[in-house]
C-alpha cells in the first residue's frame, strides 16, 4: 500500500513523464536510424520524414510545437496531460525535428543520447506542469482551444483510411481489389478501417509480384 | 541490437504509460498522463480481462500493419495496447480493479514487460516482410499520407475553428494563412489562431496570457518567414 502512495504522489509525476520521453525520443531514434519504431501516427510520421528527406522541418516543427505549447498548458488544468499531443507528437516529432533543422543530427542518430535527452525534456516539462498545478492562475488560457483541436484532431484521424483505399486503387489493379476487400472485411468486424486497407494492399500486391 | 533498442523503449514507454493510465483514476487529487478516450476505453471493459485482451488485440493489428508498412507504430500502442494488456494481465490474479487496474505501482511493474514485448514483437515482425511487399505499401501509404498533411489538415482544422465562432475563426484563417504563405502548410497557424481566439473569446477581452501567446506567435513566424528568406522574396 505504501508504494501506491509513492506512486501517486505529485513528485513522482516528473519521473513519469521523464521515462515516457525518453521511450518516445528513442524510439524516434529508431526511426531515423533503422525506419522503424516511431511511436506516431503514420501521418504526423511522415512530416518529419518529409523533414529528413528535403530538410525543411518547418511544418513539422511548427505543427508539434503548437500541440506540446496548448497540452502542456491545459494538462494541469484539467489533471491530465495528454500524452498523444504533448508527448508524443510535441516531444516525439516536434523537438527532434526543431533539432534537426538545427543541425544537431548527432543527438539523435546515438541511441542511448537520445533516450538520455527524452528523459531530460520529460523530467522538465513534468516539473513545469506541477509547478504550474501548484500555482494555479485564475486566468490562463482556456482549455476551450484545445477542445476544439482535439476534435479535429480526432476527425483527422478518419481520413487516412479513405485516402489509402483511392491511393492503393491508383497504385494498381491488385492492390485496389486488397484494399477495398481488407478494408470492407474490417468494417464488418467493426475494426478500424487502416488496418485492413494496408494489410489487403499488401497481401494482393504481394501476390501480384510472386506470382 | 535493434530489437534490444524495442525492449528499452518499451520497457521503459510501457511502465510510465501504465502508471500515469493508473492515475487517471485518481485525478483531481493526482496529475495523471494518458488521455480522456484512453480512460473511457478502460473504463467501457472495466473489470472483464477478456475485453482488455480483446481491446488491445484489435489495435496491435493495427499497429503491426502500419509498422510493417511504414515504420510507424502509430500512438495506439501507448494509447490502447500497452494499458488495456497490463490491465488485463493484472485482472487474471485478482479481480478487484481498484487493487490492479487504480494501483499505478502494479501497473507500472506490468506495463513495462508488457511494453517490451509489444515492442520487440512489433519492430521484429516488421522485419519479417520482404523489402518488394514492404516497399508497396510504402509507395501506396506516401502519397495518401501527403494529402493528409497538405491540404486534409490545415482544412479540418480550419473548418473546426471556423465553427468556433467568429473571433476564433478570424484568427485562424489570418495566422493560418500566414502560416502557409511563410512554411507551405497552413496547420500551425490555425492551432495558434484556435488557441488564442478561443482565449480571446472565453475571457472577453484579452489578458496577459493571452497577450504573451499572440507575442509567441509573432515571434516564430517572423523568425521562420526571416530563415526561409520570405523577406527577401517579397523586396525587403
Amino acid at each position: 500500500m505504501q508504494k501506491q502512495t509513492l506512486f501517486l504522489s505529485n513528485w513522482i509525476f516528473p519521473v513519469l513523464v521523464g521515462l515516457l520521453c525518453a521511450a518516445i525520443v528513442g524510439a524516434t531514434s529508431m526511426y531515423i536510424n533503422f525506419n522503424i519504431g516511431a511511436l506516431n501516427e503514420i501521418f504526423i510520421v511522415q512530416l518529419l520524414d518529409a523533414g529528413l528527406k528535403t530538410g525543411d522541418y518547418a511544418a513539422a516543427a511548427g505543427f508539434a510545437a503548437g500541440f506540446l505549447i496548448a497540452r502542456v498548458l491545459e494538462g494541469p488544468l484539467v489533471g491530465l496531460l495528454d500524452i498523444g499531443g504533448a508527448l508524443m507528437t510535441g516531444v516525439g516529432i516536434g523537438i527532434p525535428a526543431i533539432l534537426l533543422a538545427s543541425g544537431y543530427m548527432f543527438l539523435l542518430q546515438d541511441f542511448y543520447i537520445s533516450v538520455g535527452l527524452g528523459l531530460l525534456i520529460g523530467l522538465l516539462i513534468g516539473l513545469i506542469i506541477i509547478v504550474i498545478r501548484k500555482v494555479i492562475p485564475e486566468e490562463g488560457l482556456s482549455t476551450s482551444g484545445t477542445d476544439i483541436m482535439m476534435g479535429a484532431g480526432n476527425a483527422l484521424g478518419r481520413f487516412l483510411g479513405p485516402l489509402i483505399i483511392l491511393s492503393a486503387i491508383n497504385y494498381g489493379m491488385l492492390t485496389g481489389l486488397g484494399a477495398i476487400l481488407g478494408a470492407g472485411l474490417f468494417v464488418y468486424f467493426k475494426k478500424s478501417i487502416i488496418g485492413g486497407t494496408i494489410l489487403g494492399a499488401m497481401i494482393f500486391g504481394a501476390i501480384g509480384i510472386y506470382i | 541490437m535493434l530489437i534490444l533498442y524495442a525492449i528499452i523503449v518499451g520497457f521503459i514507454g510501457g511502465a510510465a504509460v501504465s502508471a500515469g493510465a493508473a492515475r487517471m483514476y485518481h485525478i483531481p487529487q493526482t496529475q495523471a498522463m494518458g488521455a480522456f478516450r484512453t480512460l473511457g476505453e478502460l473504463n467501457a471493459c472495466q473489470g472483464d480481462k477478456i475485453s482488455h485482451f480483446s481491446f488491445g488485440f484489435g489495435f496491435l493489428l493495427n499497429s503491426a500493419a502500419a509498422a510493417v508498412s511504414t515504420g510507424a507504430l502509430t500512438q495506439d500502442v501507448l494509447h490502447r495496447v500497452i494499458p488495456n494488456f497490463s490491465a488485463g494481465i493484472l485482472l487474471f490474479k485478482n479481480k478487484s480493479v481498484e487493487e490492479t487496474l487504480h494501483n499505478p505501482y502494479k501497473m507500472f511493474i506490468v506495463g513495462g514487460f508488457v511494453g517490451a514485448i509489444v515492442m520487440a514483437f512489433l519492430v521484429s515482425l516488421s522485419r519479417l516482410v520482404p523489402t518488394e511487399v514492404a516497399l508497396i505499401a510504402k509507395e501506396i501509404l506516401t502519397p495518401a499520407a501527403n494529402l493528409m498533411i497538405n491540404p486534409v489538415m490545415p482544412i479540418v482544422f480550419l473548418l473546426a475553428a471556423l465553427d468556433a465562432g467568429k473571433i476564433t475563426g478570424t484568427w485562424a484563417v489570418i495566422l493560418g494563412g500566414l502560416a502557409h504563405i511563410i512554411m507551405g502548410n497552413g496547420t500551425p497557424g490555425i492551432i495558434l489562431g484556435i488557441l488564442i481566439g478561443q482565449s480571446i473569446q472565453d475571457n472577453k477581452g484579452l489578458n496577459k496570457t493571452t497577450v504573451i501567446m499572440i507575442g509567441i506567435s509573432v515571434i516564430l513566424l517572423v523568425s521562420i518567414a526571416y530563415f526561409r528568406g520570405i523577406f527577401s522574396k517579397i523586396g525587403f
